[in-house]
């Protein structure tokens, strides 16, 4: 089945992400939020991403425009019925994903492929709420997802060999970025590595150590990362990095998992990184470290 | 047989429909600044008036099935049927070394020139999507693809190798290809036969100008060297193009200001050349224009512009010992009178004694602009790649029936 019409549900950050390289790939995309306010905010964020593209002479006017006029905007999930892939990027909270999928798995038809962007819930239980589970498939974008070429195909228990072909073949050759197989486990790979990275500098934060900025430097420079611990977390979003690790904790319940008493903190602060211009470190409102 | 060409460019996508059994033209027209809201398509059928619409194009696929929907228009369309068209032709900007010469299209040689993708950004992909879109209006129509970089494939190593590591040249196949071969192939030939003189006998540069924009050495009637060179960035400055500069701008630039690859890439092959230099327009009418009006970074761009042409016909007749005659051909070469005035006018001292009436006057075929006793004969000839294209689908299609 040739992919050509993708639906996003959910434009946060990794909605966003996913719709402007899906867009910017040639693909029609259709984005479903719960309200016009959320809507309206996701579309301004994608024109603001494009727009700092334009600055750095990558986008053109009328490259952009045409980016722009590949996305359409709509409230309801009907519009999914026009889909031959839906991911739904909505916030990790499993009950409000589970109704998501029960909504449009009666929507689509049976063929089409439901894939969730979720970095550490249970596939396996998403599908339970389906008709057809051997559709349902996981597909873990990297932020930002216009730049990192690595996805995670996450398999859950009932996913169909066909199903995941055709999202391998869909990430491979229509999206060309590398996808790498996963077998539903909490936090996959990245997610599971990268957190308990985290969660280890904020120990070390915490133990007076080293300084934020210095521990960001040593593994910046020192092991060539793009971006240090801090920084990444404060992109990520601090309240994503503790659900992740929370959810770990508990699933696999051990230590290592537990969230660092520093991030709660500053997650009860609402100090949540670049979205909220406070993390780690200080933000403009584009995302650029002040 | 019926043979429709199709020349997408980087903002422009124009086509011709021929019948071959006497060359003729049923139909041609053009879609001009595809990427703009105001995207001008204009259909010139042979025995009907030309129509002309403004509309939003946004991207190839749309200009192609606006080009297919013009055709077969019960009104002002040149047939009444798709089946009417026996083969399609397509200009390919870039061959490598793949193809030294024209090809029908098969499943290989979509995949060889989707590999060219990263040597031709601007324009292999502009052509894969032609070839899409005449597959899904079209199925089972034999494609051929005629390539620029073909006519250039006589070049000597002398011309075509980068004094850089030859491991590269082995590994990566790093060279100079050359580009608008097509152009520069037909427009020497006409010249030649307008100078009633064996084309083997001039010492010929031909000037391609249009957005895209070079030139080419042609000794005993085969290209001895041309301005573009692994990818059409090299060279003369162009539209949005930078041409030649010194390559370490760009690791420079990338460090400073924190770019990527595509970033630095989309820089040099979209933001730069006139749209950069004059701020207004990579479109040399809307440049001349605003010279004209008094823009001091408009004329900046024109000069530049005309400057860098000049050094290449300089070195280029330093290259052949000598030049006998110059060509101007393409949108800009054929049509800007003041481009020509400002690149002839700087280099008398070769033998040149431009015509100022012969220059200004407007008409659609091959001319000589310098005056009578000039030495160096400098012609305006209009290009006709599209003719090219048809004949060489033409002829493989032919091929390829009689073969099976």
């Amino acid at each position: 089945m040739h992919i050509k019409t993708v639906g996003v549900v959910g434009v946060g950050t990794m909605g966003q992400g996913i719709a402007e390289m899906l867009a910017s790939r040639g693909m029609d995309v259709i984005i479903i939020e719960r309200s016009e306010e959320r809507l309206t905010y996701g579309k301004e964020m994608i024109k603001v991403s494009l727009d700092k593209q334009i600055e750095k002479w990558a986008l053109t006017q009328s490259e952009k425009k045409l980016i722009m006029n590949r996305i359409q905007a709509t409230t309801s999930n009907e519009r999914l019925a026009e889909c031959e892939l839906v991911i739904e990027t909505i916030t990790e909270d499993l009950d409000q994903k589970k109704a998501i999928f029960e909504s449009i798995d009666q929507i689509c038809s049976p063929d089409v492929i439901l894939a969730s962007n979720t970095s550490t819930l249970s596939l396996t239980e998403l599908a339970s709420v389906t008709k057809y589970p051997d559709r349902v498939i996981g597909l873990h974008f990297i932020y930002p997802v216009s730049k990192i070429d690595l996805v995670e195909i996450v398999r859950g228990l009932k996913t169909s060999d066909e199903t995941f072909a055709k999202t391998k073949h869909f990430v491979e050759e229509v999206i060309n970025k590398k996808g790498i197989m996963v077998f539903e486990s909490p936090g996959f790979v990245t997610t599971r590595l990268i957190c308990l990275f985290i969660n280890e500098a904020l120990h070390v934060l915490e133990e007076g150590v080293a300084s934020a900025e210095d521990i960001d430097s040593a593994m910046r420079i020192g092991y060539s990362f793009q971006h240090g611990p801090f920084e990444m977390a404060d992109r990520f979003g601090l309240d994503s990095v503790l659900a992740a690790l929370d959810r770990m904790f508990r699933e696999y319940g051990e230590l290592k998992y537990r969230p660092s008493i520093v991030l709660k903190k500053m997650v009860r602060a609402g100090h949540l990184g670049a979205k909220s211009g406070v993390g780690f470190f200080k933000y403009d409102k584009d995302g650029d470290r002040i | 047989m019926k043979v429709l060409v199709i020349n997408a460019g980087s903002s422009s996508l124009k086509y011709q429909l021929y019948n071959m059994q006497d060359e003729s033209v049923l139909a041609s027209g053009r879609v001009e600044r595809i990427g703009m809201d105001s995207s001008i398509v204009t259909h010139e059928p042979v025995d009907k008036p030309e129509v002309r619409n403004v509309s939003e194009i946004l991207d190839h696929v749309t200009a192609v099935k606006r080009v297919i929907d013009m055709l077969t228009n019960p009104e002002f369309g040149a047939i009444s049927s798709l089946n009417e068209i026996d083969a399609v032709g397509h200009r390919v900007v870039h061959g490598g070394e793949a193809f030294s010469s024209s090809v029908l299209v098969t499943q290989e040689v979509k995949l060889e020139i989707r590999r060219l993708f990263d040597l031709a950004p601007l324009h292999n992909p502009a052509h894969m999507m032609g070839i899409s879109a005449v597959d899904a209006n079209l199925p089972g129509i034999p494609q051929a693809v005629v390539f620029d970089t073909a006519f250039h494939q006589t070049m000597p190593n002398t011309s075509y190798l980068y004094p850089i590591p030859t491991v590269l040249y082995r590994r990566h196949k790093i060279r100079r290809y050359g580009f608008h071969g097509t152009s520069h192939s037909y427009v020497s030939a006409k010249a030649a036969n307008y100078l009633q003189k064996p084309l083997e006998s001039i010492k010929m540069i031909t000037c391609h100008i249009g957005n895209g924009a070079s030139c080419t050495a042609i000794l005993d009637g085969k290209s001895f060297d041309t301005s573009m060179g692994m990818t059409p960035l090299e060279g003369l400055m162009m539209g949005t193009r930078s041409g030649d500069m010194d390559p370490a701008i760009v690791p420079f630039v990338m460090n400073k200001e924190e770019l990527t690859l595509n970033e630095v890439n989309s820089m040099l092959n979209k933001h730069s050349g006139m749209l950069a230099i004059s701020g207004i327009s990579s479109d040399m009418r809307e440049v001349t224009e605003a010279m004209i009006e008094g823009d001091k970074n408009a004329k900046l761009a024109f000069d530049m512009y005309a400057y860098r042409v000049k050094k290449y016909i300089g070195a280029y007749a330093a290259a052949m010992n000598g030049v006998d005659t110059i060509v101007f051909t393409a949108g800009v070469g054929e049509n800007s009178v003041a481009l020509r005035k400002a690149i002839c006018e700087g280099i008398s001292f070769l033998g040149i004694e431009l015509d100022e009436a012969r220059n200004g006057e407007r008409r659609k075929d091959a001319r000589e602009i310098t005056t009578d006793s000039s030495r160096v004969k400098v012609l305006v000839v209009p290009t006709n790649e599209e003719l090219l294209i048809a004949r060489d689908t033409y002829n493989l299609v032919k091929q390829s029936e009689t073969v099976s």
